[in-house]
């Protein structure tokens, strides 16, 4: 079945993709997370939510929740977590958190339903079921949650943590989303990774979770990672895409050791080249979109039927910090360490450590220490990079009726910065629009980024990983 | 002997053409002192910043003002402090004139974003009435006006047809200040207007979902877009025309 978006019809050039290979960020927000600051705390979040609970139609809610606790470290790790193996720890952090969904819930008008929510971390399912089970029911008494048929309420799950019969209740408990991470099945990359999993029970999960109940399911994969290689990624990816789960995400590797301690634990040298981190991807798109899925863009594959191709088709896709989210213009609050809620023009995230969060909810307050108010030229820019990473076409009359610009005014000189990228064919800029070609729908991060207007003044360098 | 007519001063700004009181404000036919007289009555205050009160219930009355920029919200407090919105007002629409029988303000105006208004003291409004022809007439009838605007409120009318009512009014209002009556930023809450409408805020949101779902409205925040005038009119014909 021939997918809608071939990539390889576009053709992979490893020559140009050379040129483009450039440290961009992901662009899940923007401004991105490097531009928070301390203009933010609790007061300018908290008149950000009055003002919001004040539009004639305040939007709906989108809850995430940081579960930052693990077992045991996987070695590419880059997200916030703590391992540990002390209950006690984790009954520390609950209670905190506790304490913090009930403070944040009082802000918000109870008309204002909860459309969206997703456990991350860490490993929300190291959580044991009572924990679990408190937590849904202290998030159903402070929000308002939306009817069961039109939300979507998903966890993170690592394989090693569920059983299908786990599943039947998770089900139960509320959720209808669930994504697994098996990043390779094959085992030397397990190893090198410290994430060894057995094939065979993940791939059983899917149709567990689909009989549990799970209206969508999704597994993570990474390419990139020490030891990987071209049949032994395929191998997985041939795997996974007979499974048919409904979503497939395909991540690169960031390997940023300076940053996260756990990934010092990888041999450099045996990491994949950048010529066969670029076959790998290829493979995954060459094999998923063979078998029938969708490609999103960055990381995302996605069935014809699921959701997110649904929200492409009607406009209302957008990227947000869990990637590839169905629901654009719902107010995000952020639970947890390190989370960042979204409200209004107002990006607030969390405390990064442990102490700084306990401390802020000891006293009563909320945990929130940087963000970021947005401007209007913000407002601009994340409209249009937002449409660049989901979207094939971006009409200049979308953002000027929007924003009350000129489009070729306001962007002369983005556009004029485009036209390398044109020669190369990534996108063509036309009288009244930008369409993003074939070849750019791998490199979508090289749009977004002559749109940013923070980058200039960044140390590009290694900081964001490589653009692929 | 033909007299030349003055230029219109410095004083008089481009924003005042579409004011209440712009045949007041800019007459035609006076010349010399009169207008100077009366160049002299359109003092500007301001800047003043969302949550600055204007005046308060028992200030004592000494001027009629008039928005330049920004809006303005009007409301009282019952003995429980419970608030109560007696209207909104916009540019070049009148503040104060409740005021004028008792001698002293007899609501609150509080600023709901950044405003700045033309201060018409009324001492020498008298008596430059006067001296003005038609000057006491306009003020007469834009009180007359406003008094007939609020009265259409009180009644047995369903939400629907108190928001189509509400949406219809600010787009003439609007339209009679020189803009768009179809595309608007406002500057008041939703629980403002449900205040006003005597409606819960829930329900205000409820409705205005219901219009934008029905092809009436889009909204974007506080920014309304009337998509189609002409039936949002025949959903408050019974509250008669305005």
């Amino acid at each position: 079945m021939q997918a809608q978006y071939d990539i390889t019809a576009g053709g992979f050039d490893p020559a140009l993709v050379r040129r483009y290979d450039v440290a961009g960020p992901r662009y899940t927000s923007y401004p991105t997370a490097r531009q928070f600051g301390p203009s933010v705390d609790e007061a300018v979040y908290r008149h950000a939510v009055k003002r919001s609970n004040e539009d004639f139609i305040p939007s709906a809610l989108s809850l995430y929740v940081h579960l930052p606790f693990c077992k045991s470290p996987c070695f590419y790790c880059g997200c916030s977590r703590l391992i540990t193996r002390r209950p006690e720890r984790i009954a520390a952090y609950l209670q905190r958190l506790h304490r913090e969904i009930h403070l944040q819930g009082q802000h918000f008008d109870h008309d204002r339903p909860v459309r969206q929510l997703h456990l991350g971390g860490g490993t929300p399912t190291y959580l044991d079921d009572a924990q679990l089970s408190a937590l849904f029911g202290a998030l159903r008494e402070a929000f308002s949650f939306g009817t069961e048929a039109t939300r979507e309420f998903a966890l993170e799950a690592d394989p090693r943590t569920v059983s299908a019969e786990r599943l039947v209740w998770l089900a139960e408990l509320g959720f209808n989303r669930v994504s697994f991470g098996f990043q390779d099945f094959d085992s030397l990359v397990q190893q090198a990774v410290n994430r060894v999993q057995d094939p065979e029970q993940c791939l059983a999960l899917i149709g567990a979770a689909r009989q549990a109940g799970f209206r969508s399911v999704s597994v993570d994969l990474i390419y990139g990672l020490p030891r990987q290689t071209e049949a032994g990624f395929t191998a997985t990816l041939e795997a996974v895409a007979a499974a048919r789960p409904d979503r497939v995400a395909v991540y690169g590797y960031a390997h940023l050791p300076q940053f996260f301690k756990a990934q010092r634990r990888i041999r450099n040298g045996e990491l994949p080249d950048a010529g066969l981190r670029l076959r790998l991807l290829q493979n995954a798109v060459e094999v998923l979109t063979g078998s029938g899925y969708e490609y999103m863009g960055m990381d995302h594959f996605a069935l014809p039927q699921d959701e997110l191709v649904e929200a492409r088709i009607r406009g209302t896709l957008q990227r947000n910090f869990q990637g590839y989210s169905t629901h654009a213009g719902l107010d995000m609050v952020g639970l947890g360490m390190t989370a960042i809620s979204h409200v209004g023009d107002v990006y607030a995230q969390n405390a990064k450590t442990l102490d700084g969060y306990y401390a802020a909810l000891d006293s009563g307050r909320l945990p929130i220490e940087r963000g970021y108010l947005m401007t209007k030229d913000d407002c601009v820019r994340a409209d249009v990079i937002g449409r660049l990473m989901c979207y094939e076409e971006l009409p200049f009359s979308a953002i000027e009726r929007r924003h009350d610009i000129v489009f070729r005014e306001y962007f002369a000189r983005e556009l004029i910065a485009l036209m390398p990228l044109q020669a190369d064919r990534l996108v063509q800029v036309e009288a009244d629009r930008l369409q993003v070609l074939p070849r750019g729908r791998f490199l979508r991060r090289a749009l977004a980024m002559v749109f940013d207007a923070y980058l200039p003044r960044e140390k590009v360098a290694d900081t964001y990983s490589r653009v692929l | 002997m033909k007299t030349q007519p003055v230029e219109v001063t410095r004083g008089l700004r481009e924003a005042c053409m579409s004011c209440s009181l712009q045949e007041l404000c800019l007459p035609r036919g006076l010349y010399g002192q009169d207008l100077e007289r009366l160049d002299a009555l359109v003092d500007r205050q301001g800047p003043y910043h969302e949550g600055d009160h204007l005046f308060r219930i028992g200030d004592p009355f000494d001027s009629i003002y008039a928005v330049h920029a920004g809006s303005y919200k009007s409301y009282t407090v019952d003995s429980e402090g419970r608030e109560h919105v007696l209207g909104f007002h916009l540019p070049g629409e009148l503040l104060g004139l409740d005021a004028i029988y008792p001698g002293h303000h007899v609501c609150n105006a509080l600023a709901l974003d950044t405003a700045t208004v033309c201060v018409l003291p009324y001492a020498r409004l008298s008596s430059l009435a006067s001296q003005i022809s038609g000057l006491f007439t306009q003020i007469m009838r834009l009180m007359s006006k406003d008094i007939a605007d609020t009265a259409t409120l009180a009644g047995d009318f369903t939400a629907e047809e108190r928001l189509a009512a509400f949406l219809v009014g600010l787009s003439q209002r609007f339209q009679l200040r020189g803009y768009s009556p179809n595309e608007f930023n406002l500057a008041m809450s939703r629980r403002d207007i449900a205040n006003y409408l005597r409606l819960a805020t829930e329900t205000v949101s409820r409705v205005f979902a219901r219009f934008e779902k029905e092809g009436l409205i889009a909204v974007d925040r506080r920014a309304l877009h009337l998509l189609d005038l002409p039936r949002l009119r025949t959903l408050c014909e019974s509250l008669g025309s305005r």
